[in-house]
């Protein structure tokens, strides 16, 4: 189960209309790419100091969601700011490597570092959305956006189905574990394949019994989707 | 009424699934008929026949005097006037959100807006899932998908419904509910086939039975006829229900259900007179 998504359902602010969410998830947008260094700063504060509030998350779990961006975030702005030259100037710690020298750009670092804070801040600001709106809200969202219904349909069914596949996917993994099927590189390889050719024929399993069930409900190739009845 | 002209069907060639079955459903007073058969019986292929998503390789299915006719219009009519709710829920339930989800068959039927909430409204109610309207799937038990899955068919306002295993994986609380909105539904004049293995619900909850074992109708009646032939359950991989053996085994009354048993025992304990 994606833990990420309860956030969403149970935070302070769960009531706020989905379009004002939309509004500010803009504005913090528009802040984290205009020049203004020290804004984009506070930004990532503020906003990062506001999840943590609304959503009564603890610290270390916040700070944790940000593993999975950051070797993409480090990647990038490694490949930005260490370079090749053969004028030694250049750079801040030079080191002497096949008659050329190898360091940190003088001229890139900046940008490097630019463009880490406001990838920084477009992240923390895209998490308070995610974190505070729950997905029925992001469907009215699109919905009052006008957006082609078939974008709407696939982001629905695909919300729909990852949990199914997730589960899946745990089940498999677990009885595997369970019989030591991950002990080593060659064991992990062998049940790896195993796993997605299991999920595969899940797939075509479940495919058909969902025709059937697609059948009973006389679909008819289309998944309206409108927008959602307040509660009386 | 739904009538099988000797049908049989076979998904290959000389494997018969179904064998020359012949039966009649919805006769007066048979509100809920219980089909009662193993693993692999052919309960559940006997159900997509029903609602022709497969078509009998043999003899036909009448329903209210015409036959089966596969063309998609006639297949869409079929299913309105008979809904399918099959075993797994996860498999039918395709909208992230409940009040969504129950609503798919009726925007499909092109009603207005105005129906199609006043029918979700209507069920919701019915089925005791108005607090969850709003929820996301993946956030209910095993037993509210259940309902859910229901809901979506009950919108429909068929005059059948066919439960498929509808008390598979239930706890005793989810079973419990079942048995109630089964019976709700039957007061509200629903006609309703259920298929299962589970001895002492069907006992409890259908009128008329059929006992299905390796394709073929090997028994059909009322309570009083298909279960006290020990034997022959047994030879279908069945059991009696406990009712029926503490009928057979201890000679008590043979009750219709627990709630029956219990009142009788009780007033017997209090030296009323035994009925």
């Amino acid at each position: 189960m994606l833990v990420i998504d309860k956030y969403a359902y149970t935070n302070r602010i769960v009531a706020w209309s989905p379009k004002t969410k939309g509004i500010v998830w803009l504005l913090c947008m528009v802040i984290a790419f205009q020049p203004i260094v020290w804004l984009k700063g506070i930004l990532i504060v503020a906003v990062a100091v506001d999840t943590i509030y609304v959503t009564k998350v603890s610290v270390r779990r916040y700070l944790r969601w940000f593993y999975v961006i950051l070797p993409f975030l480090l990647l990038s702005v490694i490949g930005i700011v260490f370079t090749m030259t053969p004028i030694k100037d250049q750079l801040y710690l030079p080191i002497h490597l096949f008659g050329n020298y190898f360091g940190v750009s003088k001229a890139m670092l900046p940008k490097g570092l630019l463009l880490a804070v406001q990838v920084l801040a477009a992240v923390v600001s895209t998490y308070w959305f995610a974190l505070t709106t729950p997905f029925r809200q992001i469907l009215d969202l699109l919905v009052s956006l006008h957006l082609s219904n078939l974008i709407i349909e696939e982001t629905m069914l695909m919300y729909r189905f990852i949990f199914i596949f997730i589960d899946s996917f745990e089940e498999i993994h677990r009885a595997q574990k369970l019989r030591f099927g991950y002990r080593n590189v060659r064991t992990s390889l062998h049940s790896l394949s195993i796993l997605v050719k299991m999920l595969f024929e899940q797939i075509m399993i479940n495919y058909e019994a969902m025709t059937h069930a697609l059948d009973a409900k006389l679909y008819d190739g289309e998944f309206t989707i409108g927008k959602s009845r307040m509660e009386k | 009424m739904i009538e099988l002209r000797n049908v049989s069907f076979a998904y290959e060639k000389n494997q018969p699934t179904l064998k020359h079955i012949s039966l009649k459903l919805g006769e007066d007073n048979e509100n809920i008929v219980g089909i009662i058969g193993p693993n692999g019986s052919g309960k559940s292929t006997l159900f997509l026949n029903l609602v022709g998503m497969l078509k009998p390789s043999d003899g036909e299915i009448v329903v209210d005097g015409s036959p089966i006719k596969y063309g998609k219009h006639a297949l869409n009519e079929l299913r309105k006037k008979i809904g399918i709710v099959f075993q797994n829920s996860d498999q039918q339930i395709f909208y992230s959100i409940v009040q969504d989800d129950i609503a798919f068959a009726l925007h499909n039927l092109n009603l207005p807006q105005e129906e199609i909430d006043q029918r979700v409204d209507r069920v919701l109610k019915e089925l005791d899932i108005e607090a969850i309207r709003n929820k996301p799937i993946q956030y209910l038990s095993g037993g509210q998908k259940k309902r859910v899955a229901i809901a979506g068919i009950l919108v429909l306002r068929s005059e059948w419904l066919l439960l498929d295993e509808p008390t598979a994986g239930l706890d005793p609380d989810g079973k419990r509910r079942m048995l109630d909105l089964m019976k709700r539904l039957v007061a509200n004049g629903q006609k309703i086939i259920v298929s299962s293995h589970d001895m002492d619900f069907m006992y409890e909850i259908c009128d008329h039975f059929f006992i299905l074992n390796d394709g073929q109708i090997v028994k059909s009646g009322r309570k009083k006829d298909v279960f006290l032939d020990e034997q022959l359950l047994q030879d279908c991989k069945l059991e009696q229900p406990w009712l029926v053996k503490i009928h057979q085994k201890l000679h008590l009354p043979l009750y219709a259900d627990q709630t029956d048993l219990f009142h009788q025992q009780a007033s017997e304990l209090k030296g009323g007179e035994p009925k």
